[in-house]
């Protein structure tokens, strides 16, 4: 009985095991399934803009949720909310910044004191007014927060100096610091400054979780969505407040667009391939060679900010000798790197700050692929190459431990590949990874990892006077506190220029003292969003935090 | 909670008095299974927010300590204070429990959504994947059953009844993947990007519903081979019953009792599986809700979901426990006179 039993179960194994010996070739042949046909390779030449259609957006999640104070960080809810809100003035992705909402504006008392002129007329999808009452009331939100709602404050506003906003008449604003902030007025195009109707931000976080209470001035207006499942934006009609930099002032060209959410990543490039969908936010950048030669447009539009890197521990360890630090800068290929982990699109960083910052300029010298340079500085440091092939110094063998950062997935690739790179010049180095959910607490108690990935964006130069030591509450980004004079000035400079003028001067010091010191070691420029578009849409611009303005899309 | 699930079935624990026919008891009975029910489900919720909390990280920290927020540790502490997640486990538990207590989930971490409003959002997707899953089993396990009992030929027959090992060693996700590839993209069948479609629904469910019918199956067929050497089949051949008829009329009741006391494994089977199916055909619904709560440890709204899945499976337990003795006069409750219940 028992061995009969056993052997039809052995019979049922067998059946099963021979069914998938069937079933594994035909899922392996699925998923290598490379995605066919679709695009007409030639992009017509663009004519005109014409009215109408809808865009169809494919985009993984909303994991953010809408309360705007938070949602601001994720890179996904920005897409929607730069459709439906306004800001004051337009940041371009080199930095330039233009009218908006804000037509005009004077600095004074040495940028302490800023005076903004409204455009008249313009109002929120409810009809309210966006006089300056309600750019007051925004703008002490992002400065401020609300502790006593839990609405924390939009954490790249320039709020240390920050004393009040008052509406001078229906259509001025004043806005007023105790010190210089030259970061006030660019950080008003910058994504977490979208102006909300007064109703919404009264709201309590509860209320404001809904979109259907998210009220903005912007070319589209929330129609109708269904949680993680899709979201349709309409048109609004009488919208004639457009950037003037992007040439259209007027309403949007398309009747409508349309955001679904699609988690896997191949399903949205095969959907957008086969002429299901028309935009693609976030592609796997391995297929964008694949995409582009199918007529497909990939975007890889840069934002402003900290190139992707490390900062140094200039006070404690092995780090804390010049002659190492510049070893360290040496040490990297860059090009390598760029060729291995990335694909086209990605650029070799220049400085530690992406080369569309307008005070950006090109100090790669100070950072070439040099190993006999960096051999030599290691030895000349007296860290002298042992057998195993690993350099050693007083007993102790030159170690560093890197720290994939789980926001930028592809720093894990680079980080493998640098701790190849460190052994060719006797540098040991060993990769700890971090899960998300650790990171945070893992960053606030890091001190004891002497090399640090950074992804930062800014969109004024100004932050950068902010990170560098601990002068006024700075982040001190490289454990020197002031200990170092020369960075001291150049921080203080930076912070308490009031002309442009003055802080490029400083700007330019700074980033080759900084290079030079080897206190940030820069590895390639970052791109943070990609955006794949089909061949019928043309007209898409990218603002200075590389988000897609749909405003002055159109579909041919 | 599935031990459970079957001790309970099985073993119906009641007063020595009599059967359930008095009533008394039965209603004593009742209230002692709604009463471990309550306590499972508590248990549940407790042991979720225990096992999420004492994890490193919080949802509040993991949101806004990314680098690109800029805001300063002591910022993100000020946010974190305001929701409570840096209070001592106990006090926070404590925070949830009279929370629950009051019938309120709480809200998202995350999102700052109500956890209700979350789960009403998704419930539906997901209610209609599991009910058209678990038509497509119930339909696929009675068709099996009927085959293995009249198919033609031993051959064909002893192929069916492996059929139910196969679905069962095979994952719902590989039976998705096929379907995705060969009914949408080769075959156009359904639109991946409108996934809730009947269509769309149908395959998804189909998917979820292979696996799921192969246990159902195959408590049917061994209780039809039970049946079907019992002295009342015999009698009803002799009168000439056809085949379809004895199987309708006389041996698929019998052999229903243990598929009920099944359901209940069932009802879990279709929740975890039901959140993969979800995953692997882009459906919204409660997978896609629990996903994002997992991965930003978003506390309320995986408690929420926890607490919802062990009511569900309680509440299915419990109707099948209180249905069983109702189903079949020979389930007594603590008498003698139980009958064998055959699983597989």
């Amino acid at each position: 009985m028992i061995g009969n039993s056993v052997a039809r179960r052995f019979h049922r194994v067998v059946l099963g095991v021979a069914a998938l010996a069937v079933l594994v070739p035909t899922v392996a042949a699925c998923s290598s399934g490379s995605p066919s046909g679709g695009g007409t390779a030639a992009d017509a030449a663009a004519g005109s803009p014409k009215d109408g259609g809808n865009l169809t957006f494919l985009i993984q999640e909303f994991p953010a949720g809408w309360v705007s104070s938070e949602s601001n960080i994720s890179s996904y809810e920005g897409n929607l909310w730069g459709e439906i809100t306004d800001k004051l003035v337009y940041v371009s992705s080199t930095g330039a910044v233009s009218p908006w909402i804000a037509t005009s504006w004077q600095t004074e008392d040495n940028a302490e004191k800023y005076i903004l002129h409204l455009k008249p007329g313009v109002t929120f999808s409810d009809g309210t007014p966006l006089n300056a009452a309600a750019v007051v009331d925004n703008i002490t939100l992002w400065a401020k927060g609300d502790p006593s709602r839990g609405i924390a404050k939009v954490g790249l506003f320039p709020a240390i100096y920050f004393e009040q906003a008052k509406a001078v008449n229906s259509t001025t604003v004043e806005v007023d610091f105790s010190k210089p902030t030259l970061g006030f007025i660019p950080t008003l195009g910058y994504h977490g400054s979208i102006l909300l109707s007064p109703k919404t931000l009264a709201l309590s976080v509860n209320q404001q979780a809904n979109l259907t209470n998210e009220i903005g001035s912007g070319p589209f207006v929330v129609k109708s969505f269904q949680t993680g499942v899709s979201y349709t934006l309409a048109r609004r009609a009488d919208y004639d407040w457009g950037p003037p930099a992007l040439g259209h002032t007027g309403p949007a060209y398309l009747d409508s667009i349309t955001y679904k959410v699609v988690a896997d990543e191949s399903t949205r490039e095969q959907a957008v391939v086969a002429g299901d969908a028309q935009a693609d936010f976030n592609v796997t950048p391995s297929d964008i060679p694949s995409l582009e030669s199918q007529g497909f447009t990939v975007a890889t539009p840069r934002y402003l900010g900290f190139v992707d890197g490390f900062e140094v521990d200039a006070d404690a360890g092995p780090t804390a000798s010049l002659d190492v630090r510049q070893a360290i800068q040496h040490a990297i290929n860059r090009t390598q790197i760029l060729n291995t982990v990335y694909p086209k699109g990605w650029d070799l960083a220049e400085s530690f700050i992406q080369s569309n910052v307008p005070e950006a300029q090109n100090d790669s010298a100070l950072f070439d692929y040099d190993p006999t340079l960096a051999a030599k500085l290691l030895t000349e440091a007296g860290w002298v190459l042992g057998p195993n092939g690993y350099r050693t110094k007083g007993g102790q063998t030159l170690d560093f431990t890197l720290v994939p950062n789980p926001y930028v997935p592809s720093t894990e690739q680079e980080d493998e590949l640098i701790a190849q790179q460190f052994a060719k010049v006797g540098i040991k180095a060993q990769l700890k990874i971090v899960p998300l959910s650790d990171y945070a607490s893992f960053a606030a108690t890091s001190a004891k990892y002497p090399l640090l990935s950074v992804s930062r964006s800014f969109i004024d130069f100004s932050t950068v006077g902010g990170v560098l030591t601990s002068v006024n509450g700075g982040q001190n980004w490289f454990d020197l506190g002031t200990s170092d004079k020369t960075l001291d000035n150049l921080s203080q400079e930076i912070e308490s220029a009031s002309t442009t003028t003055q802080r490029d001067t400083v700007a330019s010091q700074v980033q080759q003292y900084v290079l030079n010191q080897g206190y940030f070691i820069p590895v390639v420029q970052q791109v943070q969003r990609i955006y794949l578009l089909a061949p019928n849409v043309h007209g898409v611009t990218y603002n200075g935090v590389a988000y897609a303005n749909f405003y002055t899309a159109w579909l041919s | 909670v599935t031990d459970l699930a079957i001790a309970a079935t099985t073993q119906p624990s009641a007063p020595e008095a009599g059967g359930w026919a008095r009533g008394r008891p039965y209603f004593v009975y009742a209230l002692q299974r709604l009463a471990q029910a309550v306590v499972v489900i508590l248990l549940a919720y407790v042991l979720s927010f225990v096992l999420i909390t004492i994890l490193p990280g919080n949802a509040i920290a993991t949101t806004l300590g990314n680098p690109q927020s800029g805001l300063s540790p002591a910022q993100v502490r000020n946010v974190e204070n305001y929701y409570g997640v840096t209070k001592p486990i106990i006090v926070q538990l404590w925070m949830a429990l009279s929370r629950f207590a009051r019938g309120q989930l709480g809200t998202s971490l995350v999102s700052h959504q109500t956890v209700t409003s979350l789960i009403a959002g998704a419930l539906p997707y997901t209610l209609k994947l599991a009910g058209t899953a678990l038509l497509i089993s119930l339909v696929l396990a009675a068709v099996i059953a009927y085959g293995s009992q009249y198919l033609p030929g031993k051959w064909a027959r002893s192929v069916i009844r492996s059929a139910p090992s196969l679905f069962l060693s095979v994952p719902n996700f590989i039976i998705g993947l096929l379907l995705i590839h060969y009914f949408s993209f080769q075959m156009h069948t359904f639109d991946v990007l409108n996934p809730d479609s009947p269509v769309g629904t149908f395959f998804a469910g189909l998917a979820l519903g292979i696996p799921i019918c192969a246990p159902l199956a195959e408590v049917l067929i061994a209780n039809l081979d039970h049946e079907t050497g019992q002295e009342y089949v015999l009698v009803a051949r002799s009168r000439g019953l056809t085949q379809a008829r004895l199987f309708a009329r006389h041996l698929v009741k019998p052999s229903m009792l243990p598929a009920v006391t099944m359901a209940a494994l069932i009802a879990g089977e279709l929740m975890g599986g039901a959140i993969i199916t979800e995953e692997v055909f882009g459906r919204n619904g409660i997978g896609s809700v629990m996903y994002q709560a997992v991965s930003n440890q978003d506390t309320p709204v995986l408690q929420g979901i926890v607490a919802l899945a062990a009511v569900v499976f309680v509440v299915v337990n419990l109707i099948a426990d209180l249905l069983s003795p109702l189903l079949d006069p020979r389930v007594r409750l603590g008498g003698g006179g139980r009958r064998e219940v055959a699983t597989p």
